[in-house]
């Protein structure tokens, strides 16, 4: 696996509009918990990639 | 940029970040963490309030010493508070408080850990860096011989393994034997134990199963809890009793897991700069240390862990930076692992002393037993030194020889001579997680 800085840049696009997307179902659910708990647990994901990947963006040449 | 082959590292991008941008990484995150301590804990905001600090003072890396530091009492004071156990160091509101864990309390009052759910994702992160580094695949079954409970051992352990792939088998309700009966069963690879048990287990494997470990084929052991698998004889030993390759690693309930081996073994352990900020203090003026080969404690920084945060938490531990690893990644390396607590390097007979080098002269030694006490206690103004040792069953070693080369690798390593006491094979205490084989009986 070769990534290089754009291709990183991606990623963490991917990865922001994963968060959008998951905060978005939170707010349709109506607190249906069924949606707003999972939601919950895909966020605490999203979130390491944030860590591995987005925070790193910005230093990345 | 380019970055390295993805099967090496669990994330070739931090892994493997230049200095200078880990650096700038690592600055960027220690003052978002400080500033959502500040804002969020009654506990952060008190102590940075009372040392005429604020978040925003943090401009440049010069600024971080000006951070108080947090000691293990700050957090009992502000959790005598409410909301209960949690008190002052809360940062979240107690509904998102979804993981309980405790310190063990060998020092005083436990300290309570709250996790959110992304916190115990973030613990497990940790681990996955840890894992990943040692070889874990998901081609492995690895065997947990430990009863997870209120302590974090071994949970995040756990979870890491499922998250790398691994087959992960609990086996806490079990007893010695029938663990090592169902690791044969079930052909486990792996397994995770501390420094004790791995020799325990070994032991408990040729005596009561007349089994040879090495028949087990165990193909890597991991860690915990004691620095044993930095201590070279040590590591020797586990290795040979098990033919397996043994790793050292170390976390702790208020930090995380901030420190693996990798399989390049450099003699010691990365730190996980992408996710802790570890300072080393000179132990007498708590001036920084960069310079290799300097012992010095350990404070350290959490960047990602938000219910209770861990900012500049003086762990009482004690390491020193080492050589670059071969591995390519630019995670710095604390050789030999962590060398102690503070509390435990003390001074005998007006020289400074730290009980894991004995531990690493006992070990040497293939005539001796695995096991061993060292008791520190004063005659008149004199302090005595004595190393209780047992003689391995059946090595046909004649004692006297044992005993002038014990005193003279002891001499050598600690400049200190000992009164050495031989007991019979098995009568030392033998313990199940970690040991206690250093008393200070002068206080």
């Amino acid at each position: 696996m070769l990534a290089d800085k754009e291709t990183l840049n991606e990623i963490a696009a991917i990865i922001s509009d994963l968060r959008g997307k998951t905060e978005r179902l939170q707010e349709l659910s109506g607190g249906m918990q069924c949606i707003d708990r999972n939601c919950e647990r895909i966020l605490a994901g999203v979130l390491m990639l944030e860590l591995n990947i987005s925070d790193a963006c910005e230093f990345l040449d | 940029m380019e970055v390295k082959s993805g099967d090496h590292y669990w994330n070739p991008v931090l892994e493997t970040l230049t200095r200078e941008k880990l650096r700038a990484l690592q600055f960027k995150k220690f003052k978002r963490i400080v500033e959502w301590g500040y804002n969020n804990s009654r506990m952060y905001r008190r102590l940075y309030d009372q040392a005429g600090f604020q978040p925003q003072d943090l401009q440049s890396w010069d600024d971080v010493a000006k951070v108080p530091t947090l000691q293990k009492e700050d957090y009992r004071i502000a959790q005598a508070k409410e909301p209960w156990p949690y008190g002052d160091s809360l940062c979240v509101p107690l509904e998102k408080v979804t993981e309980y864990h405790q310190t063990s309390g060998t020092t005083g009052q436990p300290v309570y850990q709250p996790d959110t759910w992304a916190d115990w994702e973030w613990w497990n992160e940790c681990w996955a860096y840890i894992l990943w580094a040692q070889g874990f695949r998901n081609t492995d079954r690895v065997f947990i011989p430990f009863g997870y409970n209120i302590f974090i051992a071994y949970w995040a352990g756990h979870y890491a393994c499922e998250k790398v792939g691994c087959e992960v088998v609990p086996g806490g309700v079990l007893n010695t034997e029938e663990r090592l009966l169902k690791m044969k069963e079930l052909r486990a690879t792996a397994f995770m134990a501390t420094p004790t048990y791995v020799l325990g287990m070994a032991e408990s494997c040729r005596e009561l199963l007349k089994i040879d470990p090495r028949d087990l084929n165990i193909q890597r052991i991991l860690c915990a809890g004691e620095p044993g698998a930095s201590v070279p004889a040590t590591k020797r030993r586990m290795e040979e009793a098990w033919g397996a390759e043994v790793y050292d690693h170390v976390g702790a309930t208020e930090i995380g897991g901030w420190a693996y081996e990798c399989t390049s073994r450099p003699g010691g352990i990365h730190v996980n700069e992408a996710f802790f900020l570890v300072e080393l203090v000179d132990l007498d003026n708590g001036r920084l240390i960069e310079e290799p080969e300097r012992p010095g404690k350990i404070i350290i920084t959490a960047f990602d862990r938000h219910a209770q945060p861990c900012i500049r938490f003086d762990s009482k531990d004690v390491g020193m930076w080492g050589a670059p690893c071969e591995c390519g990644r630019t995670f710095r390396v604390l050789k030999g692992g962590v060398q102690g607590r503070v509390d435990h390097i003390t001074k005998v007979k007006g020289v400074l002393f730290s009980p894991v080098s004995v531990e690493e002269v006992v070990r040497s030694i293939p005539e001796l037993g695995d096991e061993f006490e060292l008791v520190l206690t004063k005659k008149g103004d004199v302090d005595v030194a004595t190393l209780k040792v047992e003689l391995e069953p059946g090595s046909g070693a004649d004692k006297n020889i044992v005993l002038q080369e014990l005193s003279r690798l002891l001499r050598l390593k600690t400049g200190l001579s000992y009164r050495i006491e031989f007991h019979e094979y098995g009568t030392l205490p033998r313990y199940l997680v970690k040991a206690s084989r250093f008393k200070d009986l002068r206080k």
